[in-house]
């Protein structure tokens, strides 16, 4: 055990540290779920992948670094402290990006990768379905074969991304006789084509950051497969333990909300109030606890374990400590945590959107599920 | 960076639960609580041959000359036994603070036996079975004792009346004896928890109702689940508070505290939550789950409680 940076960790750290300082925009952008926003962050995306700073643990040959995950996790804490922006292909980068270098084929890799780092395209997914939510084996958008090609029929929902997006992945169930998780089929499709129709959702924040597509009759080639025909669901699930597990929430992002949440309560909360400094300090310890065990499973990685089912504690740690961060916020802004402008803005968004943490990328009750199944192998069951 | 135990860590650690699954099964734990011995002889000298006693006091007086991080897995796992006896206190603090004294060669071997009195509480805890008693600043060398009931069975609490005395310091790798004990029990904690989550996810494959293990229920799944997840995610923080400690980290002291609060919070959450999973017996005097619950119930307060700890973070990172 070694906790102490390596020289040629703190050497990246500090590239990173000064590449961002001369390069991340001065002021906010605007929210990447307005379409002008969205346009400033694709160029902020393409500005990283020049300094291919966009997807920094790929392969040099594919726009990336090829540094490690602990490398990772330092990029991802000098990015948060920078203040830069939210990356709008995270769904692309660090979801779609891994599961291709994991089951695409070569010439997959030629085609998506790169413009996947520089977000000359920019990837939605499109997993869930009006009567597939937590029940996800229950989809029933179909692709059916007509020689090379696909033909998509049915109906996504909560699809990030979509309304601007330029690509989509999703699963579509391909063999109707078969139930459940199997004969699904992982299928990657441009949302320009004839017979799709994008339908923005306004989400809680008012912002459509999230879309329904619709597909009727839309002509994909099959080259556009992703893993093995009928074998989708296997390939989605690396997909999401991936997403729960490391990539989708780093713990910089914690730390870096919990050192503003400091110094919002450094200028205006009540220092005799214990029960409000007690409840700012167990934050700290939980962002902190956070980053350790993050440390603690990548070097694990590294080592040659894989994440399973523990993945899913993460995902339910990091979502309750960032809604129980914000609330802490609201609480130290007082009357400000009415209003939706000013200072109290940042917080008041960071709410809301924090409240969708325990829903996405599998509620937490799911994930509950998992954990006892797969982790204490408690018996499966309803 | 490197966040992980080396081989000969983990290996060690494997032969020490191998240890404690044969000779502190919890027929073994129920014994001490009956006859009043304070722990369990047969084993104590199983613990010093293998050098789990000695595992802090350096090579040149006798011991292994390990580090915290070399200890804070075994620490782990004798919670997981829920040891009876002065294990920690020997282990953690009398044997390495004592190191360089006249009691150095009897304190490895185990023949003599230390155990601790901390400023904080007026009970000192396994003084039956102790032959010498460190406090913050003297060894205690004769001493008569009052027993008072404690709720631990494996951990007998003592009114201590001191007959003679020797000057020393109880400083371990220079940190207060205090914060070392609770770096041992934050990982003790841990450990302790463990085993009774294992414990009732195995009842909960067991018992049924409704036709049905109750393990299937989701009542049951997520009560077992949230406890589990406090329980993970007090690791890192509790290996990173042993690294800190060894490493004379100025943040040692913050990071042992972190430890503490977050693993005595997860081991009552662990107790209550595998109790409710256990229903009526888990009541009772018969289930064994009571030797676990009441080890957290004991420890999570001793060496400075959740409260006290996370408020000594709160002035490190909040006015720091």
């Amino acid at each position: 055990m070694d906790l102490n940076e390596t020289a040629q960790e703190s050497a990246f750290r500090n590239e990173a540290r000064t590449w961002l300082e001369a390069n991340v925009p001065t002021s906010p952008l605007p929210s990447f779920d307005t379409a002008e926003g969205f346009a400033l962050h694709r160029e902020w995306e393409q500005k990283l992948y020049d300094g291919r700073w966009s997807a920094v643990s790929w392969p040099v040959e594919y726009g990336g670094r090829g540094a490690d995950y602990i490398m990772w996790l330092i990029f991802e804490e000098e990015y948060y402290r920078s203040g830069a922006p939210g990356r709008v292909n995270q769904n692309g980068i660090f979801l779609l990006g891994p599961t291709i270098m994991e089951v695409g084929t070569q010439e997959q890799k030629a085609k998506f990768l790169p413009s996947m780092a520089s977000s000359e395209i920019v990837w939605a997914q499109a997993w869930s379905e009006p009567n597939a939510g937590s029940d996800m084996a229950s989809i029933h958008s179909k692709a059916t074969r007509d020689g090379d090609e696909w033909v998509l029929n049915g109906q996504k929902i909560w699809a990030s991304r979509a309304v601007w997006a330029d690509w989509c992945f999703g699963i579509f169930r391909t063999d109707p006789t078969a139930e459940r998780h199997r004969g699904l089929t992982f299928i990657l499709c441009p949302l320009d084509l004839p017979g799709i129709t994008v339908r923005p959702i306004a989400q809680l924040d008012g912002d459509t950051g999230f879309a329904e597509i619709f597909f009727d009759d839309v002509r994909v080639p099959v080259a556009n497969t992703l893993g093995e025909e009928n074998k989708g669901w296997a390939v989605a699930m690396a997909t999401a333990g991936f997403e729960r597990g490391v990539s989708l929430r780093s713990p910089a992002r914690f730390t870096e909300a919990v050192k503003r949440l400091i110094h919002l309560w450094k200028t205006y909360g009540d220092p005799t109030d214990t029960a409000l400094s007690d409840a700012v300090t167990d934050v700290w310890v939980q962002a902190e606890g956070y980053r350790l065990h993050t440390y603690q499973t990548v070097t694990g990685m590294l080592e040659g374990r894989t994440i399973g089912a523990e993945a899913s504690l993460n995902k339910i740690f990091w979502s309750e400590m960032d809604v129980r961060i914000h609330e802490i916020a609201l609480q130290i802004l007082g009357p400000e945590a009415e209003r939706m402008e000013g200072p109290s803005q940042r917080w008041v968004d960071g709410f809301l959107f924090s409240l969708s943490g325990p829903i996405y990328a599998g509620t937490n009750e799911i994930q509950r599920n998992i954990i006892a199944d797969r982790v204490l192998r408690l018996p499966k069951g309803m | 960076m490197k966040f992980s135990f080396t081989e000969d860590q983990r290996l060690f650690a494997e032969g020490l639960r191998d240890l404690l699954s044969k000779q502190c099964t919890p027929t073994h734990v129920r014994e001490v609580w009956e006859n009043q011995v304070g722990h369990l002889p047969d084993l104590w000298s199983r613990l010093a041959e293998m050098g789990v006693l000695s595992m802090l006091v350096p090579e040149s007086q006798g011991g292994m000359g390990g580090t915290l991080i070399d200890a804070v897995l075994l620490f782990q796992e004798l919670g997981r036994a829920a040891v009876p006896g002065p294990v920690l206190e020997h282990m953690a603090v009398a044997a390495p603070a004592l190191a360089h004294s006249q009691w150095a060669p009897a304190l490895n071997d185990g023949t003599t036996i230390a155990t601790l009195w901390v400023d904080t509480s007026p009970y000192v805890a396994h003084a039956q079975v102790a032959n010498i008693i460190l406090t913050h600043d003297s060894v205690i060398t004769d001493f008569s004792m009052d027993d008072v009931h404690g709720i631990d069975g494996g951990r007998q609490l003592f009114t201590v009346h001191a007959q003679a005395t020797t000057e020393t310091s109880s400083e371990v790798f220079g940190l207060p004896a205090s914060d070392v004990m609770a770096l041992a029990s934050a990982a003790y904690l841990i450990g302790v928890s463990e085993a009774m989550i294992e414990v009732a996810a195995h009842y909960a494959r067991q018992r049924e109702q409704f036709g049905k293990p109750i393990g299937s229920f989701q009542a049951v799944k997520h009560l077992m689940s949230d406890a589990l997840l406090k329980v993970e995610f007090a690791k890192a923080p509790t290996y990173r508070a042993a690294w800190s400690a060894s490493t004379g980290s100025s943040t040692a002291l913050r990071d042992i505290s972190m430890a503490k609060a977050l693993a005595g919070e997860a081991a009552y959450g662990a107790s209550r939550s595998t109790m409710q999973v256990h229903g009526g017996i888990g009541y009772t005097w018969e289930a064994d789950l009571q030797l676990w619950m009441k080890k957290s119930w004991a420890l999570m307060r001793s060496y400075g409680d959740a409260t006290y700890h996370r408020r000594r973070v709160g002035a490190s990172v909040l006015h720091g």
